[in-house]
């Protein structure tokens, strides 16, 4: 499945572990948050960046304590009308402080992106037809944003305080 | 959906994708706003038949299924639910006209 | 037809108005849809994929045609917006529309094609039909007296207008479980129907004279009617939208997902109970709270000035002519007691237009009677007018003065049936006339019921009555709320009427409807109403409404005497 970030399409450098698998000593490993609660300590003490997948219901909280040590987690869209991953994603990035790749899997379209991309997820898995291109354009699609989020745009809100403040002063 | 399909008449039936008007299926594969010009199949198994056309042609349409109809001795054809025919036939009221200033 | 008006101001509307911020984001949402319109019809995206997106954008598929839901925020229209969907009716529907229980208005024979061209029509006027459908935060509803009524403790609608911008196009919140409605009430006596929405908030004001809300949680119609249990008792204002974001995180993250019919979050509230749902939102809301969605008091107050209300100049609370009238016609007296409410203001009052003239489809206008109704809104309302979640429109800061003037304006239009709260006063769904998931007809026997007792003698004697038709057990009608609910179902092809008593929602009384007995045949149901008139007409006590004598004598005597005639 192509892998895409808002600069273009990108390889996948990661290894995707089935949960029956035995962990490599180096290279980069993606293990299933159930594998990972399994083997946390045996993957940290390895060579090689770990990133964990998540089933949509997973409590992405477990790993409050362990942002810094992973390079990469996915959160999954079984379906693209399934808005789980969003909150998991908001999570990840603002309360956990996540800094790695962000990535979604699943059913993931073009039309969602915008949403996706405010709520923190900076790659893409899809095959969907000119998903790149749309990706893109995403950001842009909306100039203007009512909500804070992680992504650090200034909201209508905030912009107005600061043009009544200007015109005040 | 049609709830009785056995041993009824059957046409395919839609929604135009364009603007929502209700068409059938004819026989040339085109989709008609006219229930007389529709194809009729005559037993379930056409009925699947019929269903599948109706799907593969479904490019302009939205969300084909199949509506039981009966036809009478003139051979004009009608549904049997309440439901499909008001979707053929409209409402049972008189709406309010554009340029109503009072409901008539 | 124009009627002839004294010399039209144009006023500065007395809410909300967008800026520039809020008009780039509904142009950009236009454009994007124009784009996934295309691609929908060049076949790039299929159904499936598209029907989220065109819900989002208030485009229903209905029986005969594309429904439009437009959202009409809190109620609120200035005769200007109201000019514009009357202008939309006419060039891309069929000339009429149809005002919601929600405060939307609904066109019904929009194209697909043409619907990005409306919506962009719409923008002009800073208008839209973002969120209202799908599974996102839905348009968001207040008291239809906001702003004029003499209970009010502060104005709902400066929180609606903060809860709209905080919910569109969140990019959170885009994929719930299921559609999601908030409705603000500022008012003891909630107008405004709290207690059967997703969330219901009330403002109040505690022993030490603040004002804040009570959030509540969990109600609803529909399928399995529940009545919302409080969530907190009093939330900050400044804390609002925190603690909304916390409470829609929580039903996003745990909200049922295999079952369409148990996805709305009451049944969460439900199936986990209050306390542990009381508990996850504390939970959450401890993390956001006093974040970046804490409201600074400066945003409050210069949403809270838009509503500042009209400067209304003086006018004499008892006018003369007024009263000569009064005596004079009963047509009028009529109208002064069903139709015209208290205003704070001792020289104005409310002025409530029905939408259900006798034997009409209930809560429709067509172009030309908005224009109308518009007209009179310039003459006599500070240009202002509002939707009620009851189907009519209002007219909300109307000189005792001008009253006259306005009665007869509004009957030109066929608006002034003396008819509000009453008998005739019905709400209805749209049902199987328009309305793919509808198992029966309801206009039809809203008609047949509006013509029956149509005599405005007799409605008045009847007294308050409320009847509210759904025409499937999506409970668009809110049948479960009416002092009479008819449910329209199908058996066997056959349409069927089950009749419901004693439900309400009104001044803060919130009640679901015992249902009678059997359902009735379509050309039963005016004769089983009637019956049911006939019993609280002979059991009645002095004072009671047909609500109030249900009450007290119950289900029997009206359920014994419905059963010996249908």
């Amino acid at each position: 499945m192509p892998l895409f970030r808002e600069a273009g399409i990108v390889e996948d450098p990661w290894q995707k572990l089935d949960d029956d698998a035995p962990v490599p000593a180096d290279g980069m490993v993606l293990v299933s948050f159930a594998r990972w609660r399994e083997a946390r300590a045996a993957l940290l003490a390895r060579r090689g960046p770990v990133g964990v997948a998540f089933a949509n219901t997973d409590p992405v909280e477990a790993l409050a304590s362990d942002t810094s040590r992973l390079d990469l987690m996915t959160l999954h869209f079984p379906k693209f009308s399934d808005g789980r991953a969003y909150s998991q994603a908001r999570l990840l990035r603002e309360r956990l402080g996540y800094q790695g790749e962000l990535r979604a899997t699943g059913n993931v379209l073009q039309d969602q992106a915008p949403f996706m991309l405010r709520c923190g997820f900076d790659a893409f898995e899809s095959d969907q037809k000119g998903f790149g291109e749309a990706l893109a354009r995403a950001r842009t699609l909306f100039s203007v944003v009512y909500q804070p989020t992680e992504d650090g745009r200034a909201t209508a809100s905030l912009l107005r305080l600061k043009r009544r403040n200007a015109v005040a002063s | 959906m049609a709830k009785n399909l056995s041993g009824d008449l059957l046409v395919a039936s839609a929604n135009r994708l364009t603007d929502g008007v209700v068409v059938f299926l004819d026989d040339a594969g085109e989709w008609t706003k006219r229930l007389d010009r529709a194809a009729v199949a005559r037993d379930k198994r056409a009925g699947e038949i019929l269903l599948e056309r109706a799907k593969a042609e479904a490019f302009t349409v939205v969300d084909p299924y199949l509506v039981a109809v009966s036809e009478g001795d003139d051979g004009v054809l009608e549904p049997l639910s309440l439901r499909e025919k008001i979707r053929v036939s409209g409402l049972t009221f008189e709406a309010i006209a554009a340029d109503a200033v009072r409901y008539a | 037809m124009r009627c002839v008006m004294p010399d039209t101001h144009f006023y500065r509307p007395n809410f909300y108005q967008y800026d520039d911020y809020d008009r780039t984001l509904v142009t950009e949402r236009v454009e994007q849809f124009r784009d996934q319109v295309r691609r929908r019809l060049s076949g790039e995206l299929t159904e499936e994929q598209f029907k989220p997106l065109r819900l989002t954008n208030g485009l229903y598929l209905q029986l005969h045609a594309y429904m439009l839901r437009i959202a009409i925020p809190y109620g609120t229209l200035s005769s200007r917006q109201l000019r514009k969907l009357a202008d939309i009716a006419r060039k891309y529907d069929r000339g009429y529309g149809h005002f919601t229980t929600r405060q939307n208005l609904q066109l019904n024979w929009i194209k697909l094609e043409e619907a990005p061209d409306a919506l962009a029509a719409l923008a002009e006027v800073d208008m839209h039909a973002m969120q209202t459908s799908g599974n996102v935060i839905r348009n968001v509803t207040a008291d239809h007296f906001a702003g004029a009524a003499i209970d009010e403790i502060e104005d709902p609608r400066i929180w609606c207008e903060i809860v709209r911008q905080w919910s569109t196009l969140h990019p959170e919140f885009s994929f719930l479980p299921r559609k999601f409605k908030i409705a603000v009430t500022g008012s003891p006596n909630d107008r405004a129907a709290v207690r059967v929405h997703d969330i219901g908030l009330r403002l109040w004001r505690n022993e030490q004279g603040e004002v804040g809300f009570e959030v509540i949680v969990g109600g609803g119609l529909g399928r399995t009617p529940m009545i919302g249990k409080t969530l907190r008792e009093f939330l900050p204002k400044d804390e609002l939208l925190a603690y909304l974001e916390a409470t829609l995180r929580v039903y996003n993250r745990y909200g049922r997902r295999d079952n369409l019919y148990k996805a709305r979050i009451k049944i969460l509230v439900h199936e986990v109970g209050a306390e542990k749902m009381r508990e996850e939102v504390e939970a959450e809301y401890a993390d956001i709270k006093g974040g970046a969605l804490k409201l600074p008091a400066e945003t409050i107050e210069a949403i809270a000035r838009q509503f500042a209300p009209p400067a209304l100049p003086h006018r004499p609370a008892v006018v003369g002519a007024v009263e000569a009238l009064k005596l004079e016609d009963r047509d009028f007296a009529l109208w002064l007691k069903s139709n015209v409410s208290p205003h704070r203001l001792a020289g104005y009052r409310i002025v409530t237009a029905s939408l259900k003239p006798a034997g009409a489809p209930p809560g429709d206008a067509s172009s030309v009677q908005m224009e109308g109704v518009a007209d009179i809104a310039d003459a006599y309302s500070q240009g202002e007018i509002r939707v009620s979640h009851e189907q009519n429109l209002v007219l909300p800061h109307v000189a005792v003065e001008d009253l006259p003037a306005v009665w007869l304006a509004l009957g030109r239009l066929g608006f002034a049936e003396a008819n509000v709260g009453k008998i005739t006063d019905i709400i209805a769904c749209p049902g199987l006339d328009y309305c793919a998931l509808a198992n029966a007809r309801s206009i039809p026997v809203a008609q047949s019921i509006s013509n029956h007792f149509a005599a405005l003698a007799r409605q008045h004697d009847i007294g308050d009555l409320k009847i509210k038709i759904s025409g499937c057990i999506n409970a668009c009608g809110h049948h479960h709320v009416g002092h009479i609910g008819i449910l329209g179902v199908d058996k066997n092809g056959v349409e069927l009427y089950q009749i419901s008593l004693g439900g309400d929602v009104d001044f803060g009384k919130t009640a679901l409807g015992t249902i009678l007995g059997p359902a009735v045949a379509a050309d039963k149901v005016v004769e089983a109403v009637d019956a049911l008139v006939a019993t609280y007409l002979d059991a009645r006590s002095a004072g009671e409404r047909f609500v109030d004598t249900y009450r007290r004598i119950g289900a029997q005597p009206f359920k014994d005497r419905v059963y010996a005639v249908v």
